[in-house]
């Protein structure tokens, strides 16, 4: 009788079509369950790009997810070919609880139609005012996708649906909950961007002409050039290094203001590398200025190696404060409207600051990622140039 | 026609939700789980105060003393807000929890006047109270635009200064008046997040819920409508511990009828406990 009473247990393996349900409307994603010989294992997907879940536990019926980068996790009911349950993320002001629910299978691929596909031009009016943003949508490996853009940077991978001549795109990574929805009126797009539960910003989008919508990155941080670009920060071995040390006298520096948190700045990590091994020879040196999470220096010089390690940084990393965008102005006090992580200070052969470049387009943004690598390497080449 | 177009602006009561009080009941078991175990729980607060050119922690003449904690301080320096103590130096991040020998500190508020707020390792045996959830006291509608476009600093639940944006008013018909409600969008911190938030007074206050006001926050709706429900309405965290600054009323803000909905005056562990008049 006791065996008879027992049920298969349920097996959540396999592929998960996902829903995060926004007071506003529903963000699709995809979770990848899979079982080897060390135990449980998952991934997080916005169609082609994945991140790994940090566990995925099964007691009973109850399945619990964990993304440990950002205190969060998906807790769900396995019933059948369904999972019911909340994602949460604890806050200072309370629990932050979105409802979640999933079934079997793989969401539809659904391409972008031509009228779509391309580069908008886009407003969105919320009650601190309206700003500009562009959105880029293509076709992918697993149809519409593309990303967002505003003055400081992208938003990340953002994967989308059709729907007749309504569309959404989304991105959600245990942090960040962004759900962009529009549709064609005409010739111009109309819709909500949700962010969280339920904060909801209308916006409006014409096809770019090519003109200018955002401020040129190169235009939002300003800089005292007056006198030479001095920084003095310990390594993560906890020696000084300071702008007057003799490795970087008379050399062309990229200084590069990052955090091991930003994945924007995952994205860039890889090209400051290949513009190092390129251009090192010739009298480029590179100084990456880490703002770090916990402001604790031997936690933070952790994650910083780790980062170090992960793109194999060959240049220095200094630790130079918390993620605050405040606080990281107040070090670099020679820098004016510093607005984001990244920002690239170019510094010529005389030590004085010739560009700043706030964010970076990563490979989310396709041509322009591409084209951004290029701008700066042709703006080394220009400071290598000058005499010193 | 003016009246007319307001009356057909205000707020009607919610309808057809029947999963509203399913929702209202996990979120109310949600939060008081929070209340009781978070290490930022309003609970387990000690104190909170503006950080300024610094706050000494720990002995019994400091500004904050901390039972076995030594000397410290939180005080601005080079790169933002620093904690130095014996063995310790190191700086706070914004809104992130920090441990400091059994006892949370976090840093929180526009840059230059930035608050401290320290929780103990106990929480106190409160529990919040609420109002049975009350269909009547839902309503769908519009919200109408503000007088004046612009922000305002004001306080959060959390007594943290927030640059809050005028959101417009929406009006509800309770106790036989109309009332006009100032709706702001307050920021939460990091990210595109935001929340539509009304701070509110009403016939209840000083008897069955907290004196200076409660929140309810207005949640959007299908077709550019808004949901307002006062089943939801919260006590702001002054309610929980004196250690907190309560946010002052929002003029006008206040309905002449009892808002007999959403939480309550907390009871503490012994039972109910009501302010007198």
């Amino acid at each position: 009788m006791l065996l008879a009473g027992l049920a298969a247990a349920p097996a959540p393996e396999g592929p998960w079509r996902a829903v995060l349900d926004l007071e506003g409307g529903m963000l699709p994603f995809t979770l990848e369950l899979a079982r080897g010989s060390h135990g449980r294992s998952g991934r997080l997907c916005n169609g082609t790009r994945c991140e790994p879940l940090s566990t995925v536990e099964l007691h009973g019926d109850s399945l619990t997810l964990g993304i440990a980068d950002y205190a969060a996790t998906i807790t769900a009911r396995l019933a059948g070919d369904s999972l019911t349950g909340t994602f949460r993320n604890v806050g200072n002001r309370g629990p932050r609880v979105i409802p979640f629910r999933a079934g079997r299978g793989r969401w539809p691929v659904t391409p972008a139609p031509a009228w779509l596909v391309g580069r908008w031009d886009a407003t969105f009016f919320s009650d601190f005012g309206s700003s500009p943003r562009v959105f880029e949508f293509r076709n992918g490996a697993q149809g519409l996708e593309g990303t967002m853009i505003s003055n400081t940077g992208d938003y990340g991978h953002f994967a989308g649906r059709m729907a007749g001549d309504s569309f959404t795109l989304a991105h959600f990574d245990g942090s960040f909950v962004y759900l962009l929805a529009g549709a064609c009126h005409g010739d111009t797009l109309r819709g909500v961007f949700h962010a969280g539960l339920r904060t909801e910003t209308p916006w409006i989008a014409l096809r770019s002409t090519g003109a200018p919508h955002l401020k040129r990155p190169t235009e939002i941080t300003g800089a005292d050039t007056s006198a030479p670009f001095r920084f003095a920060f310990p390594d993560l071995d906890g020696r000084m290094v300071t702008a007057r040390d003799p490795r970087f006298r008379g050399k062309v520096v990229l200084v590069d203001i990052f955090g091991s948190w930003c994945p924007t700045c995952h994205d860039q990590a890889p090209v400051l590398v290949d513009l190092y091994r390129k251009y090192h020879s010739r009298g480029l040196e590179i100084v990456g200025l880490a703002y770090e999470v916990t402001g604790d220096s031997a936690v933070d010089a952790r994650q910083v190696r780790r980062y170090r390690d992960k793109f194999h940084i060959p240049f220095p990393l200094l630790l130079a404060g918390i993620n605050d965008v405040d606080a990281a102005q107040a070090t670099l006090p020679q820098l004016h409207g510093f607005t984001s992580f990244p920002t690239t200070v170019f510094v010529g052969r005389d030590g004085r600051v010739r560009l700043v470049h706030a964010g970076f387009y990563g490979p989310a943004m396709g041509a322009q990622h591409a084209r951004l690598v290029k701008e700066f390497a042709r703006e080394i080449e220009r400071l290598l140039a000058e005499k010193g | 026609m003016r009246v007319a177009a307001i009356m057909s602006l205000a707020l009607a009561a919610a309808t057809g939700r029947a999963s509203a009080q399913g929702e209202i009941a996990r979120e109310r078991a949600d939060f008081v789980r929070w209340l009781a175990a978070a290490p930022t729980s309003p609970l387990a607060t000690v104190a909170q105060q503006p950080i300024g050119r610094g706050v000494r922690l720990g002995p019994a003449d400091a500004d904050i003393p901390l039972a076995g904690v030594p000397a410290h301080i939180v005080a601005p320096r080079s790169g933002g807000i620093g904690l130095e103590g014996p063995g310790v130096s190191r700086l706070m991040p914004r809104g992130l929890p920090v441990r400091l020998r059994g006892y949370t500190l976090t840093v929180d508020g526009p840059a230059g006047r930035e608050v401290l707020t320290v929780f103990g390792p106990r929480h106190a045996a409160k529990q919040p109270a609420y109002y049975p959830a009350t269909p009547g006291f839902a309503f769908v509608g519009r919200l109408l635009p503000p007088e004046h476009r612009g922000t305002v600093r004001l306080l959060g639940v959390d007594g943290i200064e927030v640059e809050a944006a005028e959101a417009g008013s929406v009006i509800v018909s309770m106790g036989g008046a109309r009332t006009r409600l100032r709706v702001r969008r307050l920021p939460s911190p990091g990210g595109e997040e935001s929340e539509l938030e009304i701070f509110f007074r009403d016939g209840t206050n000083g008897r069955t819920t907290y004196p200076a006001g409660r929140f309810v926050s207005l949640v959007p709706a299908p077709r550019g409508r808004y949901r307002l429900d006062f089943n939801r309405a919260r006590n702001p965290f002054c309610a929980y511990s004196s250690a907190y600054a309560c946010p002052a009323p929002w003029q006008g803000n206040t309905i002449p009828a009892a808002v007999t909905a959403g939480e309550r005056y907390h009871a503490d562990s012994a039972g109910a406990s009501e302010l007198a008049p």
